[in-house]
């Protein structure tokens, strides 16, 4: 027994329990620090009634969508009604198993992966599951026969697939730096140092890279100020507008679970995962299960930083028109990341794409050549063109 | 092959002909009971075929035969629902049993591609088509199969005389050790002469990473269908946009943009 609990199967098989128990509470608690930092930002309370400080607000939440009434209306397509809101809770967490929570472990003098899975392909495997989720949007959106759901789920497939290009081109530059698919080698170089004391942490290496693919994995987690499938001004609650209870708390509860695996994989990418510079337990010698529980929490802190950046933006930015989202993609990120990618390819057969100046010298490049363009095109930032019929210009609030 | 095991595929594919009669939709011709029935006993022979041929099974035999089963059941459905957007529902499923069976068969990259390419973007694409076109119900015409007795035929003829020929592969290549699978499949990309000394150390080297194994194979004995794939596809690309662009009048339009130095300052709000 003690031997197959040791093995690398029983230690994927008790982390994967565990990641997954953890994660309910961490998306609960999101929700919680969602609504607290909205209301710091807003100059509010925020929840402050149950428990201290509001602490068992999400309990309650909980406690209130499993006991509401679960309303399925008659018009709706039944079986994919119910089936939308499980497609999109179950593939939110798919993704978690392949993030690499702490590193290496030794157990029994076998060094084990602290991680679920650790596929050839692991950076493939997260992009196909993400690539699945938008399945429970438009699902749910179709089935629940109503015109402004619908709306929302054709939004919402639209702006996926838009901003899947630009997020796969991005992570191919990854590749191409990196020489690797599977995430933990993609972290192990990011431990090194520049003259002794700079981590190699790839958003020094590509700053623009790690930008553009944050705006693209807001898009894809739907979240603000790309969340024009849910638009409540619009559209009522879009996609979800005919979802209540349990059901309704599922779809809420797999946007946390994706904004959690986005966080954890933008970190893998780009911040070195599960190193801190200069703090021995979070380095790749370190194997002992103090170091895997300091990585796990150093990986824990950078996503709760990703967390708290993408609240701060969705309570300060507005949100996007549905052209000017679509033109932000194709016209100005889709050509970017191109550009990126013919630079890293280049650097890469010069053997340069490791070196400090150089890529972010194309960066550089890439960022003023996109701004030289903007400024010549003499295109409003608006979108507005001269044909356009726009509503409201000259009267009272629109 | 012996003649048995022959006669007993032909009898799997004939069953699995009557089944899928049966199960196309037809309105009150339509028997889903028979047509299950028939297909549960078309699987069955073919499983017995299989296990004729199985020398050491082991835990992935067991998984071999529940996605496939899986695959086939959701290749019958994707042809016998009346609704489109089930049938694209089902092939989804095919997809992702089919990539079970690609891990299964090491070739992890080839899985997880497809189900980005098939079920991550192209399915999308289909499944948004459908919803668009089709709202609530189906209309009549839409949701039945016009000749369901020829359509059969043709396939399953097609089908035993492929299985019949390509069973004719000697037993160690069709299941069992993996490394006689890697050798023989023309999936997993493995070149057919890996035994010749001069690729032996490129394939030891290569051998750690699906993937790169891949992308050398790729890049190098099939470097032409690459290219020629890719402009295949840089060819509907563009005759998809010539064809779906609207002529716009041009007479009306004059650019109203503001001069260099006035960008912004100009722009009114609303």
């Amino acid at each position: 027994m003690r031997e197959f609990l040791t093995s690398q199967m029983g230690v994927s098989i008790m982390l994967a329990a565990v990641v997954f128990g953890v994660m309910q509470g961490v998306v609960a608690y999101s929700i919680y620090f969602e609504r607290k930092i909205a209301a710091w930002i807003q100059d509010r309370c925020g929840p402050n009634r149950v428990g201290p400080f509001g602490l068992l607000q999400p309990i309650a939440d909980g406690l209130k969508f499993v006991f509401k009434e679960d309303v399925i209306p008659g018009h709706v397509d039944k079986v994919l009604f119910v089936l939308a809101p499980t497609i999109m809770f179950v593939i939110a967490f798919l993704g978690l198993a392949a993030i690499p929570w702490g590193g290496q472990w030794m157990l029994d003098g076998k060094l084990v992966n602290v991680q679920v899975a650790n596929p050839d392909i692991g950076l493939l495997y997260l992009l196909g599951v993400g690539g699945m989720g938008v399945y429970g949007v438009v699902l749910g959106g179709w089935a629940s026969n109503n015109k402004y759901s619908f709306y929302g789920a054709i939004r919402a497939t639209a702006q996926m697939l838009s901003y899947e290009i630009p997020m796969g081109l991005c992570l191919v530059i990854v590749v191409l730096t990196m020489g690797s698919l599977r995430l933990e080698e993609i972290i192990l170089p990011q431990t090194e140092y520049w003259s002794g004391a700079i981590p190699k942490w790839n958003i020094f290496l590509h700053p623009l890279v790690f930008i553009i693919l944050f705006i693209t994995m807001l898009a894809e987690a739907n979240r603000a100020p790309f969340d024009l499938a849910e638009a409540e001004q619009e559209l009522v609650g879009g996609f979800h507008t005919e979802y209540s209870a349990l059901k309704f708390g599922m779809f809420f509860l797999g946007e946390y679970a994706h904004m959690i695996t986005a966080s954890a994989f933008i970190s893998v990418m780009f911040l070195g995962g599960w190193h801190l510079p200069w703090l021995p337990w979070a380095q790749p010698e370190a194997t002992s299960l103090a170091a895997v529980i300091v990585k796990m929490m150093v990986l824990g802190g950078k996503i709760v930083g990703f967390l708290f950046l993408m609240m701060w933006l969705r309570w300060t930015l507005p949100r996007f028109r549905f052209d000017q989202l679509m033109r932000l993609a194709w016209l100005g990120l889709i050509p970017m990341t191109l550009g990126l990618f013919m630079i890293t390819v280049g650097l890469l057969y010069f053997g340069l794409h490791r070196s400090w100046v150089w890529t972010c010298g194309g960066d550089a490049v890439i960022l003023v050549l996109t701004l030289m363009y903007v400024a010549v095109s003499r295109r409003e930032v608006s979108g507005r063109t001269a044909g356009m019929n726009v509503i409201g210009v000259g009267t009272a609030a629109g | 092959m012996t003649p048995e095991t022959a006669y007993l595929l032909y009898f799997a594919f004939a069953l699995g002909g009557a089944g899928v009669y049966f199960l196309l939709p037809r309105g009150e011709a339509t028997k889903p009971a028979i047509g299950a029935l028939f297909g549960l006993g078309s699987l069955i022979a073919l499983a017995l075929v299989l296990s004729t041929r199985i020398i050491t099974p082991d835990h992935t035999t067991y998984y071999f035969y529940l996605f496939s089963t899986i695959a086939i059941a959701g290749a019958v459905r994707v042809i016998t629902h009346p609704r489109p957007v089930y049938s694209a529902l089902y092939f989804i499923l095919v997809v992702i049993a089919v990539s079970a069976l690609l891990v299964l068969l090491e070739a992890e990259f080839l899985a997880v591609a497809a189900i980005i390419v098939y079920a991550g973007a192209i399915m999308v694409t289909y499944l948004f088509v459908i919803m668009l076109a089709q709202q609530t119900s189906t209309p009549h015409y839409d949701s039945r199969s016009r000749e369901p007795l020829l359509a059969v035929m043709a396939g399953f003829v097609l089908m035993a005389a492929i299985a019949t020929r390509s069973a004719d592969i000697a037993p160690s290549q069709v299941a069992g050790a993996s490394t006689a699978l890697n050798n023989a499949s023309p999936i997993v990309l493995v070149s057919d002469d890996a035994s010749g000394d001069s690729s032996t150390t490129m394939d030891e080297a290569l051998s750690s990473s699906n993937t790169l194994l891949v992308g050398a194979s790729v890049m190098t004995k099939y470097v032409v269908v690459l290219e020629i794939s890719g402009i295949l596809l840089l060819v509907s690309m563009v005759g998809a946009i010539a064809l779906s662009r609207k002529r716009v009048p041009m007479e009306g339009y004059r650019p109203t943009a503001p001069p260099l130095g006035q960008i912004g300052k100009e722009v009114e709000p609303y």
